[in-house]
């Protein structure tokens, strides 16, 4: 038995599951329609799929919101899970989920999918025949994605790097890196009995003016370590940045980078799909607003060229929206999306290149990193600081670099702490933005410009 | 100057965290920034080994209210904590309340500064002004 194999069987082996059924659901995977699987979509490239977000705690209100979903002529239904099983805390998941059924209030914030189970929830995923996203944000992931794979969810989002670093104090990064290492393995062995089970990194990370060049780097670092383990369809994606010509140049820039690397390191057979989140930051209160914020949103994303388009809620500002707000958005997108024709090219030379220079520097004082693996060098980079994420709360985290907006609202480094942008691009940043300020009126900047869409 | 600041509890809102240690930073103060999900030993911990003036304990989901009653009794059980200048700002209760009701509250939790939903920077004038009353 392969080492793999021994670590599956541990891990499936839990007093929260029933009895996992290697052989059966391998026969599951290998006649399951195409229908379920993303990656025949994506490859079918007939238009930007639409997928919203969304999951409740028991069976019967996951099932309605699907069929809302359905009704609003969803593309890719969603099933996010609570934050108990995020944490690994089942005992306390199946608590909750006992008290929502029994009281018929949501007591969790999210599908408690372990606790259901494969062979219950693939009954809902079967009924639908979509093709289901699984939205989580779990650092140890093993036992979520092997249910979901075996429930006929054949996509699976996430990443060591994009699910600690936004939602983690002192989660070990190391511990990510080889947990995921296991999903990878077990999505790229499940894609050679069908078709390709797609992996989808998290580009938002912390949605809070996050400079595109890390965004890149992290999206093109965790399809490296995914692509190297066998996966052989993966989604990079953003989220709006708050102007559109950044989304722009970024969503150029991240299309043309992943496709070198991914040849770099001979994976030019993987698809490789471009993912975009609707703002992701702070939504206005008046829900009117916040419809019009989404409407542009889909806008960005065509612009862009995106292979899928996530949305929001006239509801985000409010909590976690109802199945009508959230139907309705995709409703509202569909019709966008069919009657937005005859879109312009827009291409910024200037600022692609600078972009790309500052990808390329970080990636290759990544690669020049004397570990011997790839998340190791991966690793070591996040703990220098050759890696820096704006805003992140886990104590690995430099928070060094400084980002503003400038008068475009284009996201731009002013301070670059120990991540290697080049000297030119540094310049270049810079001069766009008042430097001439004390740090007490850029403290006032930042706060305005972390808000701009309330 | 030496302040120990961070968010209390199991709260992991990290925005204002950060913009609270570009600001002291920026008015001539040595940060020592615990960061998000900080429980009241750490902070206390911290204030000890690197012989803080100022603990500004900061919370958004509102908390705090929870943790600060215990804030005198712990506090109590260090010995060189008596100088200890102790603030506390930010979202202080979980759902809303005036901050007439909110700051008396915290005065008894042992809290010397307290700042229910006011501005950062009006915040840090207030600490400035108030040390040079207590010649600190």
């Amino acid at each position: 038995m392969s080492l793999l194999q021994e670590e599956r069987e541990i891990i499936l082996n839990n007093e929260f599951v029933d009895n996992f059924d290697f052989a059966e659901v391998e026969e599951f995977v290998r006649n399951a329609d195409k229908e379920l699987f993303i990656s025949h979509h994506f490859a079918q490239k007939k238009k930007m799929l639409v997928q919203p977000r969304g999951g409740f705690p028991t069976y019967e209100k996951q099932f309605a919101l699907n069929e809302f979903f359905v009704k609003a002529n969803v593309d890719v239904l969603p099933l996010t899970i609570d934050s108990n099983t995020r944490l690994n805390d089942y005992a306390t998941a199946k608590k909750m989920l006992r008290l929502s059924e029994e009281t018929e209030k949501d007591m969790l914030n999210g599908y408690p999918l372990v606790n259901h189970g494969y062979r219950t929830t693939r009954k809902m995923i079967t009924h639908f025949n979509k093709p289901v996203s699984l939205r989580h944000g779990t650092p140890d992931a093993r036992l979520l994605i092997e249910t979901a794979i075996a429930s006929g969810i054949f996509e699976i989002e996430g990443g060591p790097i994009t699910y600690l670093l936004p939602y983690s104090k002192n989660f070990p990064l190391d511990k990510a890196f080889l947990y995921w290492k296991y999903v990878e393995k077990v999505c790229a062995n499940y894609s050679k009995l069908n078709l390709p089970i797609n992996r989808e990194s998290f580009g938002p990370l912390t949605a809070t003016l996050v400079p595109p060049s890390i965004t890149i780097v992290i999206q093109l670092l965790e399809m490296l370590l995914s692509l190297e383990e066998g996966v052989k369809s993966f989604s990079v994606s953003f989220s709006q940045t708050g102007s559109m010509n950044q989304d722009i140049v970024m969503g150029a820039v991240l299309r043309k980078m992943a496709k070198y690397y991914a040849d770099e390191i001979n994976c030019s057979d993987a698809a490789i799909n471009l993912v975009y989140h609707q703002w992701m930051g702070a939504f206005p209160t008046n829900k009117d607003y916040a419809e019009q914020l989404i409407n542009m949103s889909t806008v960005i994303a065509s612009m862009v060229g995106a292979d899928k388009i996530i949305t929001k809620t006239r509801e985000e500002a409010s909590g976690i929206p109802t199945k009508e707000a959230n139907a309705k958005t995709v409703a509202n997108t569909q019709y966008t999306l069919g009657i937005l024709n005859g879109l312009p090219k827009i291409v910024d030379q200037e600022e692609e290149e600078i972009l790309s220079l500052e990808v390329k520097a970080i990636m290759e004082a990544v690669f020049n990193d004397p570990a011997d693996t790839l998340w190791r060098k991966v690793f070591n980079s996040i703990k220098n600081g050759t890696i820096d994420v704006p805003f992140s709360p886990h104590i690995i985290n430099h928070n060094e670099m400084i980002t503003v907006r400038d008068a475009n609202k284009n996201i731009r480094i002013i301070k670059r702490g120990n991540v290697p942008i080049p000297d030119k691009c540094f310049l270049y940043e810079k001069s766009k933005c008042d430097l001439s300020k004390d740090t007490t009126s850029i403290v006032n900047d930042i706060i305005h410009d972390i808000g701009i869409m309330q | 100057m030496k302040v120990i600041t961070g968010v209390v509890g199991n709260d992991i809102h990290v925005v204002a965290n950060r913009l609270i240690e570009l600001s002291l930073d920026a008015r001539g103060f040595e940060v020592f920034n615990l960061g998000v999900n900080t429980y009241l030993e750490e902070f206390f911990d911290a204030a000890v080994e690197t012989q803080a003036d100022i603990l500004l304990i900061s919370s958004l989901n509102g908390e705090a209210e929870g943790w600060a009653r215990e804030v005198k009794f712990l506090k109590s059980k260090y010995k060189t904590l008596d100088n200890l200048v102790m603030m506390i700002g930010g979202n202080l209760v979980v759902g809303t309340a005036a901050a007439k009701d909110i700051v008396p509250r915290y005065r008894n939790y042992g809290f010397d500064l307290v700042f229910h939903q006011v501005d950062l920077n009006t915040g840090l004038d207030t600490l400035e002004e108030y040390l040079k009353t207590r010649n600190i």
